[in-house]
């Protein structure tokens, strides 16, 4: 089921086959997809259907069950040796109370050895960028939720690695901010051309966002539906109301519908 | 004028108020001094020797800064050793509950045995007071450290050492500081037991001479400068908490 796998000589990041086991419970179970340079892939499924397990082994911070293929760059690995490699957002900000908004956005190039000066002052230069112009010194909780997240997209994009990890980044925002952001985010992406592999429970986040669609089944997680998003960019807000969009979206509700019921239907004890 | 020097002039002015109605009740309710002296006899008492005031203020005070700051370095050693080595804790944490289990005089006799009646003595003692409260706080500290920012730390790369100074330890940080808060007071209650084993100088020595020679006034006085010690350390380790930890307890 959906589209043919585009053939492209070298993707950035191939899985082949992932699974993963956690005591009785198998979060994925050959999972497979490929990501090719540039492309923004957005992920959806039902909660619970192994979408963050999918994230962690990609971060390096959980090893995939033997007999799974995990190559990146075109040279098969370990996850762990993914670690400093992939520029992960995790879904809350997880932002240091201790540090002001420039030092929050340069604390992965600190990590990785970087001179703290310089990763300011390229930190300083993108903050108008991220609508932060004149809060560099400001304290997280002085911050609005918006905001805090931006810092955390700008830690993730100074953090310069070819493949970043968005784990519902925008999850926790009003719907308004929300779509806010997602235009500017393709805006940041456009213009940075990052490869983006991208999770959200929103079926319009993800079309409005992606190149490709991922429908993940409920769990064990495997993919459901690939579906190419042939829409123009830039992307404005009314394409949402589009019938090329709503086209879309039709099959991709259908495919995460089928698989809610499924879920409800099989684990209505089991926690997500 | 500053919120701070409004709060401090606020807690001066209870202070003189408090010494008032002090003064007016023995005054007015024909208070025996045997039993509570009038404020202004105890200040008079200052006044006539205050070199031996002023020394044993200091000698306490070094006593007590000294064993603090040792018993904070350790236990936070003590902590992180702990926090690395879960085996190493589950070994010698028991041991360590077991050792404050002797009561402090006890401990304090055998300490002034061992160290004779030095400062280092008693400073010996401040420091068994301090330790434990610290490395426990210190091991739950980092126990309670969220472990999504433990792995966002490591997708960067960051080595142990690294999640440890850039994460773990500044995020304990609040618990350590209600540790250090316990720590400020108890450190000088160390000082003074450890100075009844026997010495020249210090808060615990004048409150002894006072109790030997039945003068209230000068027991009084001692209590008065073991007071402003305790309340002055206590309000030094607030205010650092308070610059350091200027987040709270966000998280």
């Amino acid at each position: 089921m959906g589209m043919p796998v585009s053939s492209s000589p070298s993707p950035l990041l191939e899985l082949r086959g992932l699974s993963k086991r956690f005591g009785t419970v198998q979060a994925l179970d050959g999972f497979g997809l490929d990501v090719q340079p540039g492309e923004f892939v957005t992920v959806v499924g039902p909660s619970g259907c192994g979408k963050s397990t999918l994230f962690n082994i990609v971060a390096g911070l959980d090893e995939p069950d033997d007999g799974g293929i995990l190559r990146f760059k075109g040279r098969g690995c370990h996850a762990k040796e993914l670690l400093g490699q992939v520029s992960f957002m995790p879904q809350r900000d997880l932002l240091l109370p201790w540090r002001n908004v420039v030092d929050n956005a340069i604390l992965a190039n600190e990590i990785e050895g970087a001179s703290r000066r310089e990763a300011r002052a390229k930190a300083l230069a993108m903050l108008p960028e991220f609508g932060l112009a004149g809060f560099e010194t400001q304290y997280p909780h002085q911050l609005s939720g918006g905001m805090r997240q931006r810092v955390a997209l700008m830690r993730t994009f100074l953090f310069e690695r070819e493949l970043m990890l968005l784990d519902e980044p925008f999850g926790a925002l009003d719907a308004l901010t929300r779509s806010m952001m997602q235009r500017w985010l393709l805006d940041v992406w456009q213009r940075h051309r990052r490869t983006i592999l991208f999770i959200t429970h929103d079926v319009d986040e993800a079309i409005f966002l992606g190149d490709r669609v991922v429908v993940m089944t409920a769990r064990p997680g495997a993919v459901k539906l690939m579906r190419a998003v042939n829409l123009p960019r830039p992307r404005a807000p009314d394409l949402l109301t589009s019938p090329e969009f709503t086209a879309i979206k039709r099959e991709v509700l259908d495919a995460i519908e089928e698989e809610a019921m499924k879920s409800f239907i099989s684990g209505t004890a089991a926690p997500p | 004028m500053n919120a701070a020097a409004i709060a401090a002039l606020r807690l001066l002015g209870g202070v003189i108020l408090a010494g008032l109605v002090w003064e007016a009740a023995v005054v007015g309710f024909g208070i025996r001094p045997h039993l509570l002296p009038r404020l202004s006899e105890i200040l008079a008492a200052f006044a006539v020797t205050p070199g031996a005031y002023w020394a044993g203020l200091q000698r306490t005070a070094a006593e007590t800064l000294i064993g603090f700051a040792a018993g904070t370095a350790v236990g936070i050693m003590n902590g992180v050793i702990f926090f690395r080595a879960p085996l190493l804790r589950d070994m010698l944490l028991p041991v360590f509950i077991v050792s404050q289990t002797i009561p402090v005089i006890a401990f304090g006799a055998l300490v002034v045995m061992w160290f004779g009646n030095t400062l280092f003595a008693k400073a010996v003692i401040a420091f068994y007071l301090t330790f434990f409260p610290v490395t426990v706080n210190t091991l739950l500290g980092l126990n309670s450290v969220d472990p999504r920012q433990v792995a966002l730390l490591r997708s960067f790369g960051a080595s142990p050492r690294q999640i440890l100074f850039r994460l773990q330890l500044p995020m304990a940080l609040p618990q350590i500081f209600v540790a250090l808060r316990l720590g400020a007071s108890l450190s000088l209650v160390g000082a003074i037991v450890g100075e009844w084993f026997g010495d020249n100088t210090g808060i615990g020595v004048l409150l002894l001479q006072a109790m030997y020679n039945e003068s209230v006034v000068a027991l009084w006085a001692a209590i008065l400068c073991a007071a402003l010690l305790g309340t002055g350390f206590y309000a030094l380790v607030a205010w650092a908490e308070r610059r350091i930890v200027f987040w709270g307890a966000e998280q």
